[in-house]
């Protein structure tokens, strides 16, 4: 019936999105109820007896019949129902979008709780008594991770570090402040003989207070990126929400461990301090260490970028896992550790590694989220509550009103230290962007109290201050940032200028620092920089990239970008002539002793307009008359596009012509190898007016492919013009334009030896510039 | 240094100071016992010399360029007004001071005026413009030897050709002051002098 139900959906699914939205949750929740009960013991019986009108299968019950087709659920169970809900958790998501209004009034993270609710609801409603909770284990080890890697990895390190002091005092101070006000004052609360909550003592209701305190960085995050509020508060609010992890621990710790003893000495108080010491900077260190440990790695990933991506969310997994294991914080773990790893890693792995971490970072994350915020209404319905209105109200009024008193009293304390003082506007924003979420959910959910009631009543009081804050602050915060005025992010990309005119200022300034003996931030990130130029690239970055001053590499990624536009925008026959109105990319030679080994790179020189017309005309009537076979996909090669092919000629074709030309002026090209041992960014931007150079691993077999290009055993491009030349020479022929035929193995192998040591070089290909959203990668480390 | 150093400095002279640049009472007494520092031939004045004597200045890719902002064009010395006077470009731009006019000229610390002291340590010869070569120059000082001639070359044409509106082939202030709107340069260009 499902089966049928679901063939009918696509045919109304223009019509209206919630009949199919209703539909799928029907057939999901009955699949659920009717197919996969939790409770192993008479699941397959259970499911045998009810599934009949889903799938077919013959209960094998005598010997004699043989079963064609059977029926065995147990077996891929929980990978079965994993996955469903991670289908169902990504169809909703899809979802949303296709209803326009909808997304742009609800933030998504109030729509998925409201998924989780009808899901919780519905199941049971039908009786099924057994769902997904939200059980800390899935949670702290699975759903987590990829979100805070996420943030830590792309986190824009200037801003972060400028507001560093800042976000610490909101951090550390304000969440302290949070968890003692509250705790205490609800205990004042519980004191009154009416709640009937007399029997909380002062240390429950700490306790209670450090979980509600912390503010959530995936409820920040997913309400926050849908209204593009400027950088500053951004930054503020979210680093916030991810260095409170460290005092969220220890207080966490701290008042479970003495809870059940009820006196808390001075001695304890001051070891809470020392341990909050070494949860913080002990989780920082593990991260930097992984950080490190990885982008050492990546250095020698050039033969196999195949698994780079893969180096990286390992290396952050196990950091995080390790700081996990010594009870350190392992979200600032997980921040230090993208962090750290970032600039050198980026520095080193090819342009598609980078698109497949950022893609798979966000993917994750993005499937993370919204299965914590369905699981978290699904948990809702389910889990055991005790509703105490005193309790409950009390629980939310506090926290606003501590949220409002700490981010008031400590902007009048930090402002004295701003160069840039917060407004008032800034400080309501960032009160009202203190969203609880579902680590405070975890958190209550992980407590071992004797007294289950406490925690009944705990956990309802967190969720309701979990909806609170997410339904009601989660909506108003955008209406509000347009009431206020309060001024967005700037959407457009950093220019060239800003690049160089800020370097130039912080040149300037930490001269003048200088001058003043005054010992500021100019002159410690100076000497950080130096440091890090000196040693570290030295260590960490793969040949000669770890010279590449940061403006030329910045200004390499813009070159790369605009060939990529205009590839993606013009096709072959612009190209040649759109390229010198911008840069002239051809200049791009740096003044470096080429070692021998390096496969060489091509100049590409202008082209007149003759030429091009004459290179077009041929193209075309070849390209005509033969086709390419594409060859299968394997792993370890990376396939061709005919297209691309064709485009490589005809710039390879472009450089014949020019270098004829030249090396009848100037004989001494002849002696001098080509541009050399480039960093991997000139490669790009090379590669960027040369943009479909792949080169493909020889073949072991001489597939007889028809090609514009002589085939021969190895690649059929990254050809050395310079080399090729010097043979035309002492073939004494003159090559002009000719086009070999299409022969096969036979065809004199012009390719040099050298292609073969590095088959997989020219892999840095346009396939896809990644999504557009992508400020945080131009940000220079430490700029 | 000690009896000299009370001389030097009146009572007078620090309330002008003041009133001129927008630096408190301690923090002109700090910076003027830190003139004095680098005073080495205790003349009142300071030269090239002594400011190249700072180790971190001569590291420094802008080191000389900054250290020529300080010399009023053509003299070699600097007393210690027109020391305050150049560093009170750098200090904060406060809220309060942003709604006072306290004279027709605007303070030394606004933004208009702090983007002109960076656009003075460009142009060196001081026509208003930023030419091709002026920034090929800074490009150069800030990127080091390792970059070919050419490279520089396009990136300065870039450059030129992002911030140029009036196609002349230079940046003009306007222009420069235009690329710039996006950055926050209130923040970029302050130091935070100790009280």
């Amino acid at each position: 019936m499902p089966s049928r139900m679901g063939a009918r959906a696509p045919a109304g699914f223009a019509r209206s999105f919630l009949e199919l939205g209703l539909l799928l949750l029907l057939v999901f929740v009955l699949l659920q109820g009717s197919v996969f009960p939790y409770g192993a013991d008479a699941s397959s019986q259970h499911a045998k007896d009810g599934c009949s009108s889903t799938h077919e299968g013959k209960p094998n019950r005598t010997k004699k019949v043989f079963p064609v087709l059977s029926f065995e659920y147990d077996h891929i169970k929980t990978p079965f129902e994993v996955s469903l809900w991670v289908l169902f958790a990504s169809l909703m998501k899809l979802g949303f979008h296709l209803v326009p209004r909808l997304s742009s009034i609800v933030p998504e993270s109030c729509l998925l709780i409201v998924v989780g609710l009808l899901v919780g609801g519905l199941s049971k409603l039908i009786g099924e008594s057994e769902l997904p909770k939200l059980d800390s284990g899935n949670f702290f080890l699975v759903l987590l991770p990829p979100i805070i890697l996420d943030a830590g990895y792309f986190l824009p390190i200037r801003p972060f570090m400028e507001n560093l002091g800042t976000i610490l005092m909101f951090a550390v101070v304000g969440t302290l402040w949070n968890a003692f006000f509250i705790g205490s004052v609800l205990f004042a609360v519980c004191q009154i003989p009416a709640a009937g909550l007399t029997h909380l003592g002062l240390l429950s209701c700490l306790l209670f207070g450090s979980i509600i305190s912390a503010v959530d960085p995936v409820a920040v995050l997913a309400v926050f990126e849908e209204i593009h509020i400027n950088e500053l508060l951004h930054i503020l609010v979210f680093g916030e929400s991810l260095l409170n992890d460290a005092v969220t621990v220890v207080l966490y710790h701290l008042f479970e461990e003495f809870s059940a003893f009820g006196t808390v000495t001075v001695l304890d108080g001051f070891l809470g301090v020392i341990s909050f010491l070494i949860v913080a900077f002990g989780g920082v260190l593990v991260g930097a260490i992984y950080g490190i440990l990885a982008a050492f790695t990546s250095r020698f990933t050039s033969h196999m970028r195949v698994i780079e991506p893969l180096f990286v969310f390992v290396y952050s997994y196990i950091a995080y896992l390790s700081a996990e294991l010594f009870h350190l914080s392992g979200i600032m773990a997980l921040i230090a550790c993208g962090a750290v790893m970032r600039p050198y890693v980026e520095a080193n792995i090819s342009h598609k590694s980078h698109t497949t971490i950022k893609y798979f970072l966000k993917m994750w994350s993005s499937v993370s989220e919204t299965l914590i915020f369905i699981l978290l209404g699904v948990a809702t319905v389910g889990g055991p509550h005790n509703w105490n209105w005193i309790f409950v109200t009390s629980t939310v009024f506090l926290c606003l009103v501590a949220r409002v008193i700490g981010v008031i009293g400590l902007t009048f304390i930090i402002n004295k230290f701003r160069i840039v003082k917060l407004t008032t506007k800034d400080q309501f924003i960032v009160a009202y962007g203190g969203l609880r979420g579902a680590i405070a959910f975890s958190l209550g959910f992980l407590l071992e109290v004797e007294d289950e009631e406490m925690r009944h009543i705990f956990l309802t009081a967190i969720i309701t201050v979990i909806f609170f804050t997410v339904f009601v602050q989660g909506m108003t915060i955008k209406p509000l940032v347009e009431l206020l005025a309060v001024k967005k992010k700037q959407e457009a990309k950093r220019s060239i200028n800003e690049e160089i005119h800020i370097q130039f200022l912080d040149h300037l300034l930490t001269g003048i620092e200088d001058i003043c003996g005054h010992y500021g931030h100019h002159h410690w990130k100076d000497k950080m920089n130096r440091f890090n130029r000196k040693y570290v690239k030295k260590c960490l970055i793969a040949g000669e990239r770890s010279k590449e001053p940061q403006l030329i590499a910045f200004y390499h990624k813009l070159e790369f970008k605009q060939a990529i536009q205009l590839v993606e925008s013009g096709a072959g026959g612009k190209l040649s002539s759109a390229l010198p109105s911008t840069v002239s990319i051809q200049n791009i030679q740096p003044k470096k002793p080429p070692p021998a080994p390096e496969p060489r790179e091509r100049v590409l020189p202008q082209l007149p307009k003759s030429r091009e017309e004459e290179i077009r005309k041929i193209l075309r009537s070849n390209l005509q008359r033969t086709r390419q076979r594409l060859r299968s996909y394997n792993r370890h090669t990376l396939v061709a596009d005919p297209y691309e092919e064709g485009l490589n000629d005809l710039l390879k074709k472009q450089k014949m012509f020019e270098l004829e030309k030249k090396i009848k002026e100037m004989n001494n090209y002849l002696s001098v190898p080509v541009a050399t041992s480039d960093s991997p960014t000139l490669r790009r931007a090379r590669l960027a007016s040369d943009p479909q150079a792949y080169n493909v691993k020889p073949d072991p077999v001489a597939v007889p492919t028809i090609q514009v290009e002589l085939a021969s055993p190895q690649s059929p491009d990254s050809v050395n013009i310079m080399d090729e030349f010097r043979k035309d020479k002492e073939k004494d022929e003159d090559t002009g334009l000719t086009m070999k035929p299409p022969s096969g193995p036979s065809a004199p192998p012009r390719k040099q030896s050298e292609d073969a040591k590095d088959p997989q070089k020219l892999t840095r290909c346009l396939s896809d510039p990644g999504p557009s959203a992508d400020e945080g990668e131009d940000d220079p480390f430490l700029p | 240094m000690g009896s000299r150093a009370s001389t030097l400095l009146r009572e007078e002279e620090i309330e002008e100071i003041k009133k001129e640049t927008g630096f408190s009472h301690s923090q002109i007494t700090r910076l003027y016992s830190r003139f004095t520092s680098l005073d080495k031939g205790e003349n009142g004045t300071l030269s090239r010399e002594d400011f190249q004597r700072i180790p971190e200045l001569a590291i420094n890719p802008l080191g000389d360029r900054i250290i020529n902002a300080f010399f009023p064009d053509g003299e070699d010395q600097v007393n210690f007004r027109g020391f305050m006077r150049t560093l009170a470009h750098f200090r904060p731009v406060e809220d309060n001071e942003k709604n006072k006019n306290l004279s027709n000229t605007e303070p030394l610390n606004s933004r208009t005026n702090k983007l002109h002291f960076a656009f003075q340590l460009y142009d060196l010869d001081r026509d208003d413009k930023i030419s091709r070569d002026e920034l090929l120059q800074v490009l150069r000082m800030m990127v080091g030897v390792n970059i070919s001639d050419e490279q520089l070359g396009s990136i300065a044409d870039r450059t030129i050709q992002e911030a140029d509106t009036n196609g002349d082939g230079c940046i003009s202030f306007t222009e420069f002051i235009k690329v710039l709107e996006k950055v926050d340069v209130e923040q970029k260009m302050s130091i935070r002098f100790l009280h």
